[in-house]
């Protein structure tokens, strides 16, 4: 996913520090899609993100005439939504729901899908939907702060970079943390070929 | 059979992305983020909104610097030196007060002293004690006209007349 630009977010956050709170509409039409994708792939539970979205952008709405614009909006709006995601994910323990029945139709079509499931290797042998599950299981058994890098590396599309600026950590430890949270994965996937049924 | 290496599982991650909320679910969500910004606002008590106006103020004023722990130091202690001397101004007014009435209350029918003008510009203070000590003596003796300056001592530690 591309990263958005900067100086219209900045405009856009200027004008809802003078007051303009259209400015601030502008903002959240343009990253809900992106917050929801990251928030749904660290709860896996689609009221919890809308709930959390909600509580999310109204925090950022209340704090933003406090943004000094020492990061980006973008940082600063992931750094929101994945802090008070830990916090909500602490609260609620380890219950979660399987998200891959929300799967949108429109994935059917997608060349990336598509070249994924004509794929040789694991793929191929094992259907595409068990192994989908069987991921999205894999997924909610890594710890929250693994979950988080793997969400915004692997399927946000984030660079090291800008992970290690949203979380307040070293690009080492973002680093660390995918290479544990990949093995982690791969175990239970593996787990998964030999034994297909358990 | 292979194992699952780093770029299947960051190929199958990638799938993910394509998880998508119920139809119309991005479009609705910003009436929904207006409708509950509104009842938090109505939930919300009047010193609280107050408050949040007050440091938004503060804050397009852009005071923070002045917010500063000696700036704030040197508030309180202006307060404090205001409050104090005003409590202590208190007491010395009425003291003064005080020593003043007995030149207020002094009588109406002393003679020669008032005029017909006004009893500011012309009346003559004299300082000699208006009344003796005899005369205020027999004023309790006799049926006096009420009195309003109470004497240093009380009537009744006054030693009684025997005849």
């Amino acid at each position: 996913m591309d990263k958005p630009r900067t100086d219209e977010d900045q405009e856009l956050v200027s004008r809802t520090q003078s007051g303009d709170a259209s400015a601030f509409d502008h903002l959240v039409i343009k990253y809900t899609p992106r917050l929801y994708g990251l928030v749904y792939n660290m709860t896996s539970n689609h009221e919890d993100t809308n709930d959390l979205l909600q509580d999310i952008f109204s925090k950022a709405y209340k704090a933003i005439r406090g943004f000094r614009g020492k990061s980006s909006f973008y940082t600063w709006i992931h750094s929101i939504a994945v802090n008070m995601t830990l916090n909500f994910l602490k609260k609620r323990g380890r219950r979660f729901q399987l998200s891959l029945d929300d799967v949108d139709a429109s994935i059917q079509n997608d060349k990336e899908f598509m070249e994924a499931t004509a794929t040789s290797s694991p793929v191929r042998e094992a259907d595409l939907s068990e192994l989908q599950r069987r991921l999205n299981e894999a997924v909610m058994k890594l710890s929250d702060e693994h979950r988080a890098v793997v969400t915004m590396f692997h399927i946000q599309g984030m660079p090291h970079a800008e992970i290690s600026k949203i979380l307040r950590v070293s690009e080492g430890t973002v680093r660390s943390r995918l290479f544990y949270a990949n093995r982690q994965l791969q175990n239970y996937l593996d787990e998964f070929r030999k034994n297909p049924v358990s | 059979m292979d194992d699952f290496n780093d770029n299947e599982i960051a190929r199958l991650l990638r799938l993910k992305r394509y998880e998508q909320p119920p139809p119309g679910y991005f479009e609705n969500f910003l009436h929904e983020f207006h409708r509950r910004q509104r009842d938090e606002l109505l939930r919300q008590p009047l010193w609280r909104i107050c408050l949040e106006r007050a440091h938004d103020f503060m804050l397009r004023l852009d005071v923070r610097s002045l917010a500063s722990y000696p700036a704030a130091i040197a508030a309180v202690l202006v307060c404090a030196a205001v409050i104090s001397l005003k409590i202590y101004q208190q007491p010395e007014t009425v003291q003064v007060a005080v020593q003043n009435s007995p030149v207020l209350s002094a009588p109406a029918n002393a003679e020669g002293e008032l005029t017909l003008a006004s009893p500011v510009t012309t009346r003559i203070f004299r300082t000699q004690p208006l009344r003796s000590f005899d005369e205020s003596a027999q004023t309790h003796r006799a049926a006096a006209p009420p009195r309003y300056v109470l004497d240093s001592v009380p009537v009744s530690y006054e030693p009684t007349f025997r005849f």
